[in-house]
């Protein structure tokens, strides 16, 4: 009897040693929930997962986290749609058991996402999803490291007053980035630059023949016209509005980074030649030493200048693991304390995340800067700060009269 | 109301009226032949676009476009083939019961399966073929040469077609088979060969409006959604089945929505083809140009 006792004892003395080990190991998983196939903007969604999958190859290299543990990431492809957007987040928060979600680009997907993550308490990052409301609600779970719509909007409304264009023309499609880039740039322009005149045309994000809208737009005679188009929109509003000859001839701004990606000039040509685009990083921008050893890497690795959307999803990832590290658990409620209570070194300043009034709620926002290519096939790298006047290293071109 | 930008919006909704009826030319076509009605439409379209933009990369350069048309109009017709030999035949031969919703399900799949295959062979990401011409001033529009092109190979294509439709054997035996498909056998045609032909010169038809408005509508996975619906709207408001209601439907559609967007507003351009449709639907259901089914 005796001897059985020890035998069982011993059994499960064994088993318990060989577990403890395994439980050790047992990698933290972090979801990338992103856009990595139409309608979504995947190119954006792939610089995203390029960025995430450098920052866990970093934490790994230096130990992992919590003594040990790796870091594990989950991809999904939202496809920039809210309905494929929730089923991945349900998955990574029920089925992978992942600690937090990165990666967010599409506002109307973050927006379907975040009231996921208050109910399964997964905080969920937005990497590049831009729009108010996502942290105007003022959720636990919520947590964005990008600029915010109100933001951009007074900032290209004050680019379209230093320049003198009284009359201004914004073209956008018909989701809640685009919706909301309406609502804030025409409060922007009542408060900021009153006299100006601001004509929006929303049209439907699957609609390829921009023709009518952009015929309207010109016969309205603009002094400037805001792209408003994400992904596959940015581009064919730029096409099509060189074709009915509206631009060159009318300056154009673009919302967001997509020019700096190398897609950018084998789909325009010279067609993309002479517009200005908001950007939240430059290559002649000092970095964190974190974001320093990035860049070197990603160029190592990639040939070509890291975008946006790679450091920041590279900051979010390093981020986590720092604050898991801080909280010393796994357990998402310890995470959402330490995620609030620490200062993480981002890839360009320290992030923190406070409660702060309307929309700068758990947010934290990158620099935004307007910059231009004043010739075709012109690199990222060269193209000039045009705005703001501070950080400037060149003037604004118009293109020549026809 | 300004004269000008009324006449810029009509001729610009002729012109992509015209474009759009090859899109439903080949859905018509193929319904009439082999009574079926083609889901996956968009995406021979979608095909046409990848492989006219791999020709001109990677083949002819951008200076020979126009030989990349043809090769993707062949590649697209041979898939059609092959996709009708071994897919859809099986409705005529296999002794399925439910014809329709065979073909509903099977097109709707490859529907699926083509998008899924473009991501991943292609990868998500749009492409551009270089421009095929300088833009130039159609009377007062000011229009892409890529678009202008289209035009004239859309109108070249709808010429051919009518050709050997109305002047050829083939033509002559397609339209028997449109008339009746058990007749036809008696008169020692194979109207199983006619299916397949059909099938591939329908999808071809597709292809080439892929092939040829690529450089202005871009090149990528979902880029033939809009076109099958823009089809299926003209061959509703033209009527199913009949090939001068592809063309006349695409013409009237276009110059709706150019009207629309003049007298109401262009954001909303694509709201009235389906407002003519609906009112087409209620007083004349088989469109325009289409007959009421008779059956003894």
């Amino acid at each position: 009897m005796i001897e059985r006792i020890r035998v069982a004892l011993l059994t499960a003395l064994l088993i318990v040693s060989l577990a403890v080990p395994a439980l050790a190991q047992k990698p933290v998983k972090i979801g990338v929930l992103t856009p990595l196939s139409p309608p979504g903007d995947a190119a954006a969604g792939q610089f995203i997962v390029r960025g995430a999958k450098m920052g866990a190859e970093e934490v790994n290299a230096r130990g992992g986290v919590l003594g040990g543990r790796k870091i594990e990431l989950v991809i999904e492809d939202d496809s920039g749609t809210p309905e494929k957007g929730a089923a991945g987040f349900r998955k990574l928060a029920t089925q992978d058991q992942a600690v937090a979600v990165v990666g967010q680009f599409h506002s109307s997907v973050m927006t379907a996402v975040q009231v996921l993550a208050e109910q399964f308490k997964v905080p969920v990052f937005s990497t590049q999803a831009s729009a108010r409301q996502i942290t105007e609600k003022h959720l636990n779970f919520t947590f964005r490291t990008h600029v915010i719509d109100p933001d951009r909007c007074v900032m290209w409304t004050r680019w379209a007053k230093e320049r003198g264009f009284k009359r201004v023309a914004l073209i956008t499609e018909n989701t809640d980035y685009g919706v909301g880039l309406v609502d804030e740039t025409k409060k922007a322009f009542a408060s900021m630059y009153p006299g100006a005149e601001l004509k929006t045309v929303i049209f439907d994000r699957a609609v390829v023949d921009l023709t009518p809208q952009l015929l309207e737009i010109k016969n309205w005679k603009p002094d400037a016209l805001f792209n408003g188009g994400i992904g596959t929109p940015t581009y064919l509003i730029a096409k099509q509005a060189w074709d009915v000859g509206l631009t060159p001839a009318v300056p154009t701004l673009i919302s967001y980074d997509a020019p700096s990606r190398p897609e950018y000039w084998k789909n325009l040509g010279e067609k993309g030649n002479y517009a200005s685009f908001i950007v939240y990083y430059h290559p002649t921008m000092r970095l964190t030493g974190r974001g320093e050893a990035f860049r070197k890497k990603y160029m190592a690795e990639f040939k070509e200048d890291p975008i946006y959307g790679a450091l920041n999803g590279y900051a979010q990832v390093v981020l986590l693991a720092d604050a898991l590290n801080a909280a010393k658990s796994d357990n998402t409620d310890a995470l959402l304390k330490a995620l609030l209570a620490g200062k993480f070194e981002g890839w360009n300043g320290t992030i923190s995340f406070t409660h702060g009034e309307g929309p700068y709620w758990q947010q934290w926002s990158p620099p935004m800067l307007v910059i231009q290519y004043a010739k075709p096939e012109m690199p990222f790298a060269d193209a000039k700060i045009i705005y703001p006047a501070e950080l400037k290293t060149g003037d604004w071109v118009a293109a020549p009269k026809p | 109301m300004d004269a000008l930008l009324l006449s810029q919006y009509v001729l610009s909704g002729l012109v992509i009226g015209v474009i759009y009826s090859l899109m439903a030319l080949g859905i018509t076509f193929i319904y009439s032949i082999m009574k079926m009605i083609n889901w996956s439409m968009g995406e021979f379209y979608m095909i046409g676009s990848y492989v006219q933009y791999a020709v001109i990369v990677n083949l002819v350069g951008p200076r020979h476009w126009y030989l990349a048309v043809p090769l993707a109009m062949g590649a697209v017709f041979v898939l059609g083939l092959i996709i009708q030999r071994f897919l859809l035949r099986p409705m005529f031969v296999g002794g399925v019961e439910r014809r329709d919703e065979y073909a509903t399900v099977m097109t709707i799949a490859l529907m699926v399966l083509f998008r899924n295959l473009a991501i991943v062979l292609g990868g998500p990401n749009q492409y551009a073929p270089p421009d095929y011409a300088r833009p130039v001033t159609l009377g007062t529009l000011p229009i892409s040469g890529n678009r202008f092109v289209a035009l004239i190979g859309t109108l070249v294509l709808l010429g051919l077609f009518y050709l050997v439709i109305k002047k050829t054997w083939i033509g002559r035996a397609l339209r028997g088979a449109a008339q009746n498909r058990v007749g036809i056998q008696t008169a020692g045609i194979d109207v199983l060969r006619l299916d397949m032909l059909a099938f591939g010169v329908g999808v071809a038809l597709a292809a080439a409006a892929g092939a040829l408005l690529a450089p202005d509508f871009l090149v990528y996975p979902e880029n033939g959604a809009i076109s099958t619906f823009k089809g299926f709207e003209i061959i509703v408001i033209g009527g199913l089945g009949s090939i001068l209601g592809s063309v006349v439907g695409g013409v009237l559609l276009g110059v709706i929505e150019a009207l629309g967007s003049v007298f109401i507003s262009a954001a909303y351009k694509d709201l009235y083809g389906f407002l003519l449709l609906i009112v087409l639907l209620v007083f004349r259901p088989t469109g325009l140009f289409g007959e009421r089914e008779r059956s003894v």
